[in-house]
């Protein structure tokens, strides 16, 4: 270990935020022998417990069992069932609750100090803390990671009420998914709270800038999703603008535009959710003053997550990248064992993307696209859930798994998965990819049944032209 | 009764053979079929299979010296019987072959002493060890001699390597990661050294790849500093191949009178013609015909027209040859071999460039038969790719005929009083004189010439 944890130093690590980018540096700095602190001004858990991740899957569960129940034949009466509303925030509150907790306590147990309030960087190891209490305080510490996380952003001309126009900070905490809604986004934010509001019976349309949704996603995953938004009668407007939101009483008029059109046009909705992107958190950070480099919106930082300022270290939403809760946890475990003298970077390409829509999906590594314009010799290997048993049974036969595999070497280049569990199954890869395994790793493997983790095993199967359950291909 | 293991007959022209490898120790039993030792001769090698099943008693020829074919290198006994007497040196172990001998050829009876076991301990002289413990220690990379031998006779068990290779510490034998074998098997890098940079120690891809930049980096510093220290004023020892190059080339340069005929070859057709059908052959067959494939198949059809170029003089007469197989020369580390391509003037252009591109690429993994090497009946030698404009080279004997191909370049010339740009290469067919006449080279240079010049014509039928 190349540090000593003695000298004129409060902390050897102070770190602003307690997301999952913060507070999980907080447990592996305290875990490594570092006298950590942890400031946060608002509740543990961050954007991601509070107001992410976990509160829109909670919501996402239970608006796909009323749907399911909806609509299955198997149940009688399933057209009668109704959405409480009000236990459905309390059971989010219960949940959020009950994880934000656990994390205060993770933090106890392992030696992690939590102070509540406002805090401001003076200078690289110097914090300035406005306590909860009101007190002042100052800290002198060897090591700052920032860890401020993000928020919604909001185009300049979009007025946020809170009450017709929300973001997801809104939305989440008054859960109100009837009527005509009007989503301005369609990324990976807007498709899951499209999902919710499908599910509730709500009447959606989504309106998205670029040519299609989920840009970052394989084409083949855009257009399945395409396809499912469409049958569940979703209006999705792509290469569209909107212009202007004028409140008429208890409605919203948006005005929107196509790229290449004259003529803009109108549409009256009960409710506009801005899910537009988020923008990082710099309250706090006079990047000016202190001289720190940013990289666009966002703090710039090297390799090792290091900022300009040595021992300033900044991770997760506020520097860009995937926004995603486990890519801060990845910075997080980074920039601890790099305090810690280590010289590591997060691998980005091992980072998992998970999106909740109407089908799930799972992806990692590249798309075809982006592989064949990345110069990589590839090949192919697909397996529609509609062959597996597994899926069949569970009555959710939509969906496939996709894998982009190197001609020559096997490399797990991409693999792409759209349905059920589809968040959960991309994990195999992720290891498979992490350990270098090659797409045969993923077939030769013996996979249980009747699980839709054979799907995998058979687009891997597929790839060398040898899936079980698929017609025979022509001899390549 | 005991079988002698000699050096094959590996070629009509070679004559010594050196055994780079013994696959068996003495002691070991041995299958019929199943390889003995690996033997070079000729710039190749080549595994030598058991001529009887038995044990393999005694071990005549040590690795590493060479002697003419034929030699007896070792002696197959059956279980428990006793190496005959002529085979015991009059003192220390692994003596002097009996050279030459025809014993089992002539069915003359070797006398059998009865008194010399042929058993050995592991503690001095030639390990006694059973395939499958001998294959494993290889491949993990054990001394033999380091092993603690457990079965009877002193003979390592497979157990016996087994436990000796058991790992020290907590790592389980060697963890590698799939692509990271495949990186290491496509650029030929060994991971016995590797140490892994993974999860408890797994070799990882990065592992491999600065593995093989380390391997680079030291040859190219060892070599930079043996040119500086070592190269000037050392003797660098002739291995089989450069001895095979030095002698058949000189023969053939002291025997075969010289002479060469050079003439331009407008290249521009015989180009535009490959681009032409360049997309359909590589979707059609997943082949890549080159230059050198038109080149081969050009020569052989002019071979045709001109017999004599595939003949060979020798003491009774010119024997010319029924089969037209034409060679390419190709380097190598080290050296140069020349794998033929047969009936090229039957075969179809992707037949062609089949066969090249299946021989070029084990010449260079140095996977060639002796029969591959020694059919050539004419020889093609292309320094096209480097900045040659012409040159000769010397007949590969007993060949009569060799094309020397040098760099296509630009080249003014006048159509109708207006200077064009063309491309041409420069030909040299070097003949056996004595039985190849001025006007018969001429003719050839200039049907060859003629038929790269009108390509669709005479690639029509291939």
């Amino acid at each position: 270990m190349a540090i000593t944890t003695e000298g004129n130093y409060d902390y050897d690590v102070a770190i602003v935020g307690g997301g999952p980018g913060g507070y999980t540096a907080a447990i592996c700095a305290a875990r490594g022998g570092l006298r950590t602190v942890l400031i946060e001004r608002d509740a543990l858990g961050g954007t991601c417990l509070n107001r992410g991740c976990i509160p829109t899957k909670s919501y996402i569960y239970d608006t796909k069992l009323f749907r399911s129940v909806r609509d299955t034949p198997v149940i009688r009466g399933g057209e009668k069932v109704q959405l409480d509303l009000a236990a459905l925030l309390a059971r989010k509150r219960h949940v959020v609750d009950t994880l934000v907790s656990g994390v205060q306590g993770l933090l106890r147990s392992n030696g992690a100090d939590v102070i509540r309030g406002e805090a401001r960087l003076i200078g690289a190891n110097c914090i300035q803390i406005a306590k909860s209490n009101g007190e002042l305080a100052e800290l002198n510490v060897r090591h700052v990671v920032l860890a401020n996380g993000s928020r919604p952003a909001v185009p300049p001309f979009i007025k946020v009420d809170g009450r017709l126009v929300q973001t997801t900070d809104e939305l989440l905490d008054t859960p109100e998914f009837s009527g005509k809604v009007l989503i301005i986004g369609g990324g990976v934010i807007g498709i899951e709270m499209a999902t919710i509001f499908l599910n509730a019976g709500a009447d959606v349309t989504i309106i998205e800038m670029l040519p299609d949704i989920l840009a970052t996603e394989d084409k083949d995953i855009r257009r399945e999703m395409k396809r499912q938004l469409k049958k569940r009668k979703a209006a999705v407007l792509v290469a569209t603008s909107v212009k202007e939101i004028a409140i008429q009483g208890d409605q919203a008029r948006v005005t929107f535009q196509a790229q290449g059109r004259e003529q803009a046009k109108t549409v009256t909705v009960d409710k506009v959710l801005v899910a537009t992107g988020r923008m990082p958190v710099l309250d706090g950070i006079d990047s000016n003053k202190l001289g720190l480099e940013t990289n666009g919106p966002y703090l710039k930082v090297n390799e090792r997550l290091e900022t300009n300022l040595p021992g300033v270290f900044a991770i997760g939403d506020l520097i860009g990248g995937m926004m995603l809760a486990h890519k801060a946890s990845a910075d997080a475990e980074t920039v601890v064992d790099n305090i810690l003298g280590a010289d590591k970077s997060v691998e980005s390409h091992l980072i998992p993307r998970c999106i909740w829509g109407l089908l799930e999906i799972g992806a990692v590594g590249l798309s075809e696209e982006e592989a064949i314009a990345a110069g990589r010799k590839i090949r192919v290997g697909k397996f529609p859930f509609a062959a597996s048993g597994a899926a069949r049974a569970m009555g959710h036969p939509e969906g496939f798994v996709k894998v982009v595999g190197d001609d020559a070497t096997g490399e797990i280049v991409g693999l792409h998965i759209i349905g059920e569990h589809a968040t959960d199954l991309i994990a195999e890869a992720v290891s498979v990819i992490k350990m270098e395994g090659a797409v045969e790793d993923l077939s030769e493997a013996i996979k249980p049944h009747p699980t839709l983790s054979e799907a995998v095993m058979e687009a891997a199967l597929d790839w060398n032209g040898q899936a079980v359950h698929l017609p025979r291909k022509s001899k390549r | 009764m005991a079988v002698e293991v000699v050096i094959p007959m590996l070629g009509v022209t070679v004559e010594n053979g050196k055994i780079v490898e013994w696959l068996k120790t003495e002691g070991d039993p041995v299958e019929k079929g199943e390889s003995l030792f690996i033997v070079e001769a000729d710039k190749v090698t080549t595994e030598v299979e058991s001529p009887a099943t038995g044990i393999l008693a005694k071990i005549l020829l040590p690795e590493g010296e060479e002697v003419p074919v034929l030699t007896v290198v070792g002696l197959i006994t059956e279980p428990g019987e006793a190496i005959p007497d002529a085979y015991l040196p009059p003192g220390a172990s692994g003596g002097v072959p009996s050279k030459g001998s025809k014993a089992t050829e002539t069915g003359e009876q070797v006398d059998f002493a009865e008194d010399a076991p042929a058993t050995q301990t592991a503690l001095s002289g030639p390990v006694r060890i059973v395939p499958a413990a001998r294959k494993l220690a290889q491949d993990r990379g054990l001394d033999l001699h380091s092993l603690l031998p457990s079965g009877p006779e002193n003979v390592i068990t497979y157990d016996d390597v087994v436990k000796a290779d058991a790992p020290s510490d907590d790592a389980v034998p060697q963890r590698i990661s799939t692509l990271a074998r495949r990186q290491a098997e496509a650029h030929g890098v060994s991971t016995d050294a590797i140490k892994g940079t993974g999860v408890r120690g797994r070799i990882m891809r990065s592992d491999v790849t600065a593995a093989a930049d380390t391997v680079r980096l030291e040859r190219k510093v060892s070599r930079s500093a043996a040119e500086v220290d070592a190269t000037f004023g050392s003797v660098i020892p002739m291995d089989s191949m450069r001895q095979t190059i030095a002698r058949r080339l000189a023969g053939s340069a002291f025997t075969a009178p010289h002479v060469a005929f050079y003439t331009d070859v407008h290249m521009d057709p015989l180009l535009q013609y490959r681009k032409s059908i360049l997309n359909a052959f590589e979707k059609h067959y997943d082949l890549r015909p080159s230059i050198n494939d038109f080149l081969i198949k050009a020569v052989a059809l002019t071979i045709r027209e001109f017999p004599l170029l595939n003949g060979m003089l020798k003491d009774d007469g010119i024997h010319v040859l029924p089969n037209i197989n034409v060679g390419l020369a190709v380097a190598i580390p080290n050296g140069l071999v020349v794998p033929a391509i047969t009936d090229a003037d039957q075969c179809g252009l992707k037949g062609i460039v089949q066969q090249r591109s299946d021989l070029v690429g084990r010449a260079l993994k140095g996977q060639l038969s002796m029969d591959e090497m020694e059919r050539g009946t004419f020889t093609i030698s292309s320094l096209a790719q480097f900045d040659i404009t012409f040159f000769t080279s010397i007949l590969n004997p007993p060949q009569s005929g060799i094309l020397s191909v040098g760099k296509t370049r630009d080249e003014l010339y006048l159509v109708d009083g207006e200077v064009k740009v063309r491309h041409v290469a420069t030909m040299g067919l070097a003949v056996d004189h004595r039985i190849i006449d001025g006007a018969m080279a001429a003719g050839f240079v200039q049907g060859l010439k003629e038929k790269l010049e009108t390509p669709a014509f005479t690639f029509m039928h291939t």
